[in-house]
């Protein structure tokens, strides 16, 4: 055993979780090495002073708080099966007239579309000219959900939002686009957390990848960034490097995203 | 730290819909992370303030648990990333100077008492204001191995990085926390 293998290994042999063939062979190594048997006698009394520092003990309050807010929250749980079916069926149906002309095409769509599935013997090869037309319809449809809900002033819709641009073709660019804009400019940041994991569905887009290792610097949050380097990750973006490089030697950066930076360099080499 | 079989199996249970389970987790979790959170910010209110938010966190995102994955690592990538959030907001604030003497009580007592009881207090202040001055990476790793007493399998999975990084890191944490230990006696001593 080396100087270098031996000296992470005195932390765990002071606690006893070290297995025995490592243990006899570190305590080999010290009886062999002065240098390191004096930095562990050295590093092992401040190792034990630490065990020392004062621990410190939460109020009573804490547990009080915690208790009255798991019981609102069950409160709400138990409360919400306690609705009707009426008010179930009623809670989607949009209050907007819009809305609801948009969810009745949507319907009428579904519809006809069981149509089709529930008359084999009428049912046309798929690229009958109908099928495509159809199948266009509902993605136009599914388009317009997503873009409109992008642009509403509720995070909670925007968030929708960004959930219907699962149900678009990796293809749809005007899709990828509001995606982008949400994540550079979109004021809240669960909003942003979940454009950038939609983005992962248009990761064959060279235009989606240029964008995103664009807006990792303009990122001001840190959970947002890190969740930028994960998907660049994801995606094997080797031409991310120098923007990952610059990241992880950001001073000004949060320390958790440089690091975070760092490690995607290692798995992206 | 509790058999984490038991804890995942808890969280399961909270998983799918027994929410009142989490009553137990908190009871046997909440004063680790509370001493974790303080550890590294020096701020009780504000510890208690963030184990409150992981919480309420793992009920919000239960459906997020992985029973394959370790309670423990999961509960404290909860922990690294609320922290993380309450960083970026309070990033900017000015530090009142009366509520920074409170995140250091250690160093501002300096009660009388018998010689050695003193003197012992006096280094144990000296270490917790090393251990404050160590960057936060380095800081984290030994609140996470000394103070949680952490298994380095769960330290690696919370850090995303190799178990033998995780031994070398622990490593060069308690030589930078050696370093400045001695440089504060030395400063003190003078």
């Amino acid at each position: 055993m080396t100087c270098d293998e031996a000296k992470p290994l005195m932390f765990e042999s002071w606690s006893h979780s070290l297995g025995e063939a490592q243990e006899l062979a570190f305590e080999a190594h010290l009886a062999s090495c002065e240098t390191c048997r004096v930095e562990a006698e050295r590093l092992g009394g401040l190792w034990n002073r630490l065990g020392l520092v004062a621990v410190e003990e939460p109020s009573a309050n804490l547990r009080s708080r915690f208790h009255e807010t798991l019981a609102a929250y069950r409160h709400g749980l138990e409360s919400a099966p306690r609705r009707s079916l009426r008010e179930k069926i009623l809670s989607f149906w949009p209050k907007q007239p819009a809305w609801q002309m948009g969810v009745s095409f949507a319907l009428l769509v579904i519809g006809l579309g069981v149509g089709y599935a529930m008359h084999p013997e009428k049912r046309e090869s798929p690229a009958s000219p109908e099928l495509a037309q159809l199948r266009g319809e509902i993605s136009s449809m599914r388009q317009m959900v997503a873009l409109s809900l992008m642009q509403e002033q509720s995070a909670s819709e925007r968030l929708r939002g960004v959930s219907w641009a699962y149900r678009v073709p990796s293809t749809d660019t005007e899709v990828l686009s509001a995606l982008l804009t949400t994540v550079n400019q979109d004021p809240n940041v669960n909003v942003r957390l979940a454009a950038v994991d939609a983005l992962h569905g248009f990761g064959s887009s060279p235009v989606m990848r240029s964008a995103v290792m664009q807006a990792i610097g303009k990122q001001p949050t840190p959970l947002v960034q890190i969740a930028l380097v994960d998907l660049l990750v994801d995606l094997k973006e080797k031409e991310a490097a120098p923007e990952l490089r610059a990241l992880a030697n950001d001073s000004s950066a949060d320390a958790g995203v440089r690091q975070h930076a760092s490690q995607a360099l290692e798995k992206l080499q | 730290m509790r058999v984490d079989g038991t804890d995942n199996n808890l969280m399961a249970q909270v998983w799918a819909g027994q929410v009142g389970k989490l009553a137990l987790l908190f009871e046997r979790h909440h004063r680790s992370l509370f001493r974790y959170f303080v550890s590294m910010n020096r701020n009780r209110e504000l510890s208690e303030d963030l184990v409150q938010d992981v919480f309420f966190r793992m009920l919000r995102y239960r459906t997020s648990y992985d029973p394959k994955q370790s309670f423990t690592a999961w509960m404290y990538q909860i922990a690294r990333n609320t922290s993380l959030d309450q960083a970026q907001k309070r990033r900017g604030e000015v530090i009142d100077i009366e509520e920074f003497g409170e995140r250091r009580p250690e160093l501002a007592s300096s009660a009388p008492g018998p010689e050695e009881s003193a003197a012992k207090l006096q280094d144990l202040g000296l270490l917790r204001r090393a251990l404050d001055l160590l960057p936060p990476e380095k800081r984290e790793i030994l609140v996470l191995t000394r103070f949680q007493e952490m298994k380095y399998d769960d330290i690696a999975e919370i850090l995303g990085c190799e178990v033998g990084t995780v031994k070398v890191r622990v490593y060069r944490a308690m030589r930078a926390l050696e370093q400045i230990y001695f440089t504060l006696a030395g400063e003190k001593a003078s």
